[in-house]
């Protein structure tokens, strides 16, 4: 029997190809994914690596709740003067303070030396640590002298003796650049650029505090044995760690968030498979009819059902695993082409390309089963072809009623709306019904589909039949002949879509949003405000404020606050100056109960925590523990101010939050009015040593947070659109098979006369049928997903539905386009028959 | 040959095949065929008679001579040209699979004067309908016609765009007797009615009893003809010429 299934698959070798090219294009995603994350990890555990190669000690402070900004756990600083005490510890190499902050060269155009959003680090350069080696040059020695990594210099187009400025910590300053060195590792996208120890000292530990203490072992002694001695001389609640311990905890740190990213593309991969599914049912399917004289002459010949299961299982085995491999050999190649990519925005990943045992476990797992599973119900029936049925002429049995499957498919929908409603509808959504009714309404339309074929394709059917005649209307009919396989075809085709629109409702809604409520919301006429992981350094609102026609200038500062059950959004900004900006409506207490020491909350933070005025908290404000903040007023969540969770007064700010660490993150500018572009060149003046601060207007500010929505959209349309050219495949292969069952047809109509281009026309009119069909239910089931998403979230600041009608007609024109494009193959086909051979086929 | 001739066969040669795989299903056949007249071509299977039609009916390209339809040399017309010609200048009927399954009868006849974008002669085309008794079944789908009715709504076809020639392939070849009956004296009086210009293949002597001339081929040659034939003189002449041996 294995003779045979072979043989089946070379002679149907064109559609098992595009078929096997649609599990393919799946499997690509998927293992790309796992080789591009593995890669990924590959790279940071490098860089880890590198990091921790000097440390076989750590001696830090007593881990807090409270976030930096840089997204790590706080510590309780230590003081400076333990390194003498670590010094004296009996086999310690060497102790360094771990000094570090932000520093931004300034690039030979005068612009900031950064890639995207990559940090740009400073540090103090200890000469004894062993993961810095000097290439050229020399270290520096003194305030203005600098070292920078080799890719860093690169990036600045700078070199060594080369004189700059730099933004150290908030602080603008003429820097010489003394040396240049390697890292050992790649670092992924940052800057580096190392100070002197004083320097370093002054810069980020003005208050003789550190986070923790760098320790190098003498050779011999164990990172254990060194960690014990030194938890002998240090205060108690200070953490003496190993080496090991450090590395694995950045590490873990690191998967995690490599994890999220794989996850999210893992996500898309899988979508692309299950679409890919859709293809594969359908291909096996239409293999399965037009054979059934083949299989009934198996079983009249004395072959039992099993195996003719096992013949058309045998084809889905070879086909899934063919399409895999081939899957995985262009996953890794388009993990290559993506790390190329990235690589142009300067994130450069030196992982190479590991492929694991179990990546290419799952890719090949994923791909043969999603196959399998999708010719099972092919497979068995054909195993239920009679033997008879090689005797008789129309082998081909016409398909069945779809009114059953609209009748449930119907209700499916039905069931969808009624768990859909109830769980966006009201104050709070349940996310459960969310996911429960979209998914019953996802399947409700695929059990539907076919139902709604005839009506739906005949409705895209009036303009092409008005324009062509009888060829639209062959072209019609021919896409309704079999609405179960157009409705498959279709339904591929919709899920991509219907992601695509709902995501699209989603964001275009967030933008509307954005842009309505910091409209309506903003009285301040410009907004400061810095990109990444710098802040504006205070002293920008002081000169700021003096300035000519300033009414009113107010600081935000973002409060690293920790509740028991914990963190939350918090700001430090004074309330006259912010109501003088922003309108805030106070909903109970008062605004000015800040001046008075209390803190005032949001109504959304309120609402979940059960906050009134008047409760006591008990919570961490970023280096001190147990601060008790009161309750002192409730105001309405403010999209202008960014959304927090609670504000709370700048002197407790200044008390808790180092000095290395404070900074606005947004800076509210009220001008008089009566030179607002004198105002706006002034203010552009004032922040330009600080390179990535900049001036926006309220207009800019809004676009600028739309931007924000809009990039990761762009992102997830391309992602999706991976899905959609899969089923495009399956247009095609459905087509090229359809054709293939109509060689007689054919044959007849070109025999009476229907021209080359009429048949062209018509295979290309009954494509873009399908292909607008698919769009149709996709674009309307993604407008309800879409608009149940922004009901959901309209008490989390999506208050205005805004639906992207020229991003949908754009997607229905691509569709229509797209099915023009999948005709192209399937019609070169069919105008090449020969006439008298078509007529004649069997 | 009294009448003029509708389309001509110019020494027409066919080979299929090369090398020792050769095979000459035509060997030099000139030939014409009558205006107004039905011809039948007759002779044993692979004896060449269905590769003369679809070389006359310009379905295929002989290897050497000409066909000539109604004055126009078919050799060197490109595809466009061959397929305007189909459409305007003849019409098919063949063995089965006559028929497009997602059209209603009516608009399976009018097909070729839809695809050519012409107007329908509605005269014409009751007086077509008509003749053959579809009148009440022009809004069936094929499915749901017999093999008979089917047949009869292919000849409404091949005749609604008044073609210049109509080429019938074994056209009661998968049909019982009184369908066949009925369908060729259809063709007969069609001939005689609209002087409608007919050639029919057919290894059916009652068939050839309808037509006005009888051509008999054999080995890609043809070997005689009758005028005026009766199905038992066909019958006669089929006969003699097993009796002689002459298939290989």
């Amino acid at each position: 029997m294995f003779k045979i299934t072979v043989k089946g698959i070379f002679t149907h070798r064109l559609r098992f190809a595009l078929t096997a090219l649609a599990v393919c294009l799946g499997v690509t995603l998927v293992a790309g994914t796992l080789v591009l994350s593995g890669s990924i990890t590959r790279t940071f555990d490098a860089i880890v690596e590198q990091t921790a190669a000097g440390t076989d000690v750590q001696v830090r402070g007593a881990q807090l709740e409270t976030t930096a900004v840089d997204g790590s756990k706080q510590r309780e600083p230590l003081p400076l003067s333990l390194e003498k005490k670590i010094e004296a510890v009996d086999g310690v190499a060497r102790v360094a303070p771990d000094m570090s902050g932000t520093a931004i060269l300034v690039n030979k155009d005068g612009t900031a030396t950064r890639n995207g959003g990559a940090p740009n680090l400073g540090f103090g350069y200890d000469p004894d640590d062993p993961t810095i080696r000097i290439t050229s040059g020399r270290a520096p020695e003194k305030k203005g002298e600098v070292l920078v990594d080799e890719s860093t210099l690169e990036l600045a187009g700078l070199a060594v003796g080369d004189t700059t400025k730099a933004l150290i910590q908030n602080d603008p300053q003429n820097v010489t650049i003394t040396g240049v060195f390697t890292f050992g590792s790649s670092l992924a996208g940052a800057t580096l650029v190392l100070l002197d120890e004083q320097t370093a000292e002054a810069t980020w530990a003005p208050d003789g505090e550190v986070p923790s203490f760098t320790i190098g072992a003498d050779d011999g002694v164990s990172q254990e044995t060194l960690r014990d001695r030194i938890a002998q001389v240090v205060p108690a609640g200070t953490e003496v760690v190993t080496g090991d311990v450090v590395y694995q905890e950045q590490k873990d740190s690191f998967g995690t968030a490599i994890g999220f990213i794989t996850t999210f593309l893992l996500v898309f991969a899988l979508i692309a498979v299950f679409v890919g599914a859709f293809i594969i049912a359908n291909t096996f399917s239409m293999l399965v009819a037009q054979r059934t004289r083949e299989l009934a002459l198996l079983r009249a010949v004395g072959a039992s059902r099993g195996q003719v299961l096992r013949v058309v299982l045998g084809e889905a085995a070879i086909l899934g695993l063919t399409g895999s491999v081939v899957g995985l050999g262009l996953g890794i190649l388009l993990a290559a082409g993506l790390q190329a990519v990235v690589k142009q925005s300067g994130l450069e990943i030196t992982g190479g390309l590991p492929v694991t045992v179990s990546t290419v476990v799952v890719s090949l797992l994923i791909g043969l089963v999603v196959t399998m599973l999708s010719a099972i119900f092919p497979a068995l029936r054909a195993s239920r072809v009679a033997p008879i049925a090689a005797l008789r002429d129309d082998a081909q049995t016409p398909p069945g009623g779809v009114l059953r499957r609209g009748i449930i498919g119907l209700v499916l929908v039905l069931a969808g709306f009624a768990t859909i409603l109830p769980g966006s509808l009201g104050d709070k959504p349940q996310w459960a019904l969310v996911g429960v009714g979209a998914a019953l309404l996802l399947i409700g339309l695929l059990v539907a589909a076919p139902w709604l074929t005839r009506p739906v394709v005949r409705l895209i059917g009036i303009p092409y039949t008005a324009l062509y005649g009888t060829v639209g209307r062959l072209a019609r009919e021919n896409a309704l002949r079999n609405p179960r396989r157009t409705a498959t075809t279709a339904s591929a085709l919709m899920i991509g879509l219907a992601l695509m629109s709902s995501v699209g409702v989603f964001a275009s809604s967030a933008n509307a949003s954005v842009s309505d409520i910091v409209d309506s919301e903003l009285t301040a006429d410009y907004v400061l405000s810095s990109g990444g992981f710098t802040m504006i350094p205070t002293t920008v609102a002081d000169e700021v404020t003096t300035m000519q026609g300033v009414t009113s200038v107010a600081t935000i500062r973002s409060a690293p606050v920790q509740l028991a059950d914990g963190s939350v959004f918090a700001i430090a900004a004074d309330p006259r100056a912010m109501t003088e900006n922003v309108k805030l409506d106070v909903v109970a207490g008062s605004l000015d109960s800040i001046d008075a020491g209390d803190v005032v909350v949001s109504r959304t933070a309120a609402d979940d925590r059960g906050w009134k005025v008047g409760d006591t908290l008990t919570a961490e404000v970023g280096t001190r523990k147990n601060q008790s903040l009161t309750v002192g007023g409730i105001i309405d969540d403010s999209q202008a101010l960014n959304n927090p969770n609670m504000i709370v007064p700048l002197d407790l700010y200044a008390k808790t939050v180092p000095a290395a660490q404070q900074g606005d993150f947004l800076l509210y500018v009220k001008s008089d009015g009566t030179n607002t572009a004198a105002l706006r060149s002034q203010l552009e003046d004032v922040v330009k040593p600080f390179l990535v601060v900049s001036v926006q207007d309220g207009d800019e500010f809004a676009d600028a947070q739309a931007a924000q929505i809009n990039s990761l959209l762009y992102l997830i349309y391309a992602l999706l659109a991976l899905s959609v050219l899969i089923a495009v495949l399956g247009i095609i292969n459905t087509l090229a098979l359809s054709v293939f069952e109509r060689t007689r047809e054919i044959g007849l109509l070109r025999a009476v006369g229907m021209s080359r281009r009429q048949l062209r026309r018509m295979i290309s009119a009954e494509s873009v049928s399908t292909a607008v069909f698919g769009a149709v239910l996709g674009m309307a089931l993604g407008l309800v997903l879409g608009l149940v998403l922004q009901r959901a979230l309209v008490s989390q600041g999506l208050e205005t539905l805004s639906i992207p009608w020229l991003t949908l007609a754009i997607v229905l024109v691509s569709s229509a386009l797209a099915g023009m494009v999948a005709a192209i193959i399937p019609a070169w086909r069919a105008v090449r028959l020969d006439v008298l051979k078509a007529i004649t086929a069997d | 040959m009294g009448a003029e001739a509708i389309a001509r066969a110019i020494d027409l040669e066919k080979v299929y095949g090369q090398g020792e795989a050769q095979v000459k299903a035509l060997r030099g056949v000139s030939v014409d065929f009558g205006r107004g007249e039905m011809t039948a071509i007759m002779g044993p299977s692979g004896s060449g008679k269905s590769t003369l039609m679809h070389c006359m009916a310009a379905l295929d390209r002989p290897t050497g001579g000409d066909v000539e339809i109604d004055g126009v040399p078919v050799r060197g017309l490109k595809d466009k040209a061959l397929t305007q010609l189909r459409r305007d200048r003849l019409g098919f009927i063949f063995q089965s699979f006559n028929l497009v399954p997602t059209l209603t009868a009516r608009e399976n006849i009018t097909l070729p004067v839809d695809i050519a974008g012409r107007k329908v002669d509605q005269e014409w085309f009751d007086r077509v309908v008509d003749t053959v008794g579809l009148r009440d079944r022009l809004s069936h789908r094929p499915t749901e016609l017999s093999g008979g009715q089917q047949q009869r709504v292919a000849c409404a076809r091949a005749l609604v765009s008044r073609p210049a020639i109509v080429f019938a392939d074994e056209p009661t070849g998968n049909l019982d007797s009184r369908a066949s009956a009925e369908i060729l004296s259809f063709l007969q009086n069609s001939v005689k009615e609209f002087g409608q210009s007919i050639v029919i293949v057919t290894h059916d002597p009652v068939a050839a009893g309808y037509a006005d001339r009888v051509l008999f081929l054999a080995d890609g040659e043809i070997v005689d003809e009758m005028v005026d034939p009766t199905a038992d003189k066909v019958l006669e002449r089929m006969r003699g010429f097993d009796a002689t041996g002459r298939r290989s």
